[in-house]
């Protein structure tokens, strides 16, 4: 299990192997990264849940730590952007991996945020979400 | 925090109070639990989940997944849950139409 991290002046950015165990350490960091923003417990929450639905749908394609990493990018500028970025194929339109019935796979994230965007360019699947500084 | 699962029998119904996080990772510990009591006989869960601190659309599969267990056997699952944080997220997925939904164990034990 291992995890890097780099602080930039307008936020972090945080790679980590394919291990659901460090899903969690995600979320830690994008609160953190919120909270310093100055913004309110319901969106730092928000965020928290959002980089962590995003870690554990990519990461629970291929859950396997000799797989390449997935990369969390968290920028603050007049918005929160975040950029959760995999360089292992994920079927943007696969039915949903979290076996719930009836519910799309990115329905959660869709739903919950309101600038969300999912693309796929080759092997690489990048999730894009932000919400502006209040 | 790490998730806890605590079991026990009332009133011809097993309640199991979770609390920490649901997610990725922990969510197949309450998937097993649930298998566990299933495998045992116990068809009538209770989820208690108003010490749960988050939940992901791993951990709402989980609870799809055990409804569908007890179903199987013509038992039920009920989740009690106050929290609007939570109850939002079953709101966004359409799962609060699924599941019944309730305040607390008082009210949870009280449905027949």
């Amino acid at each position: 299990m291992s995890a890097g991290s780099t602080a930039t002046a307008t936020g972090v950015t945080v790679s980590i192997v394919r291990d659901p165990a460090l899903v969690r350490t995600v979320r830690l960091v994008a609160a953190a990264v919120a909270r310093r923003a100055g913004q309110d417990e319901e969106l730092v929450e928000e965020i928290r849940l959002a980089v962590g639905e995003a870690c554990a749908l990519l990461i629970g394609d291929e859950p396997d730590a000799a797989k390449s990493p997935v990369t969390i990018a968290i920028a603050v500028s007049d918005r929160i952007s975040v950029e959760v970025v995999s360089h292992s194929p994920a079927d943007v339109k696969a039915p949903p991996h979290s076996g719930i019935d009836g519910v799309e796979r990115w329905a959660l994230l869709r739903g919950l945020v309101e600038n969300f965007a999912v693309e796929q360019a080759g092997p690489t699947t990048t999730v894009s979400m932000s919400w502006p500084i209040t | 925090m790490d998730l806890s699962l605590e079991t026990r029998h009332e009133d011809g119904r097993t309640i199991i109070e979770v609390g920490g996080e649901i997610d990725v990772y922990t969510a197949p510990r309450l998937r097993d639990k649930i298998t566990e009591l299933v495998s045992e006989g116990s068809y009538n869960l209770v989820i208690d989940m108003q010490k749960v601190d988050f939940l992901d659309s791993t951990g709402l599969g989980v609870l799809v997944g055990g409804m569908k267990k007890v179903r199987a056997h013509d038992g039920s699952m009920r989740l009690i849950c106050n929290q609007e944080r939570l109850l939002k997220i079953f709101r966004i997925t359409g799962l609060a139409k699924v599941f019944a939904i309730h305040d607390s164990q008082a009210d949870a034990l009280a449905e027949r």
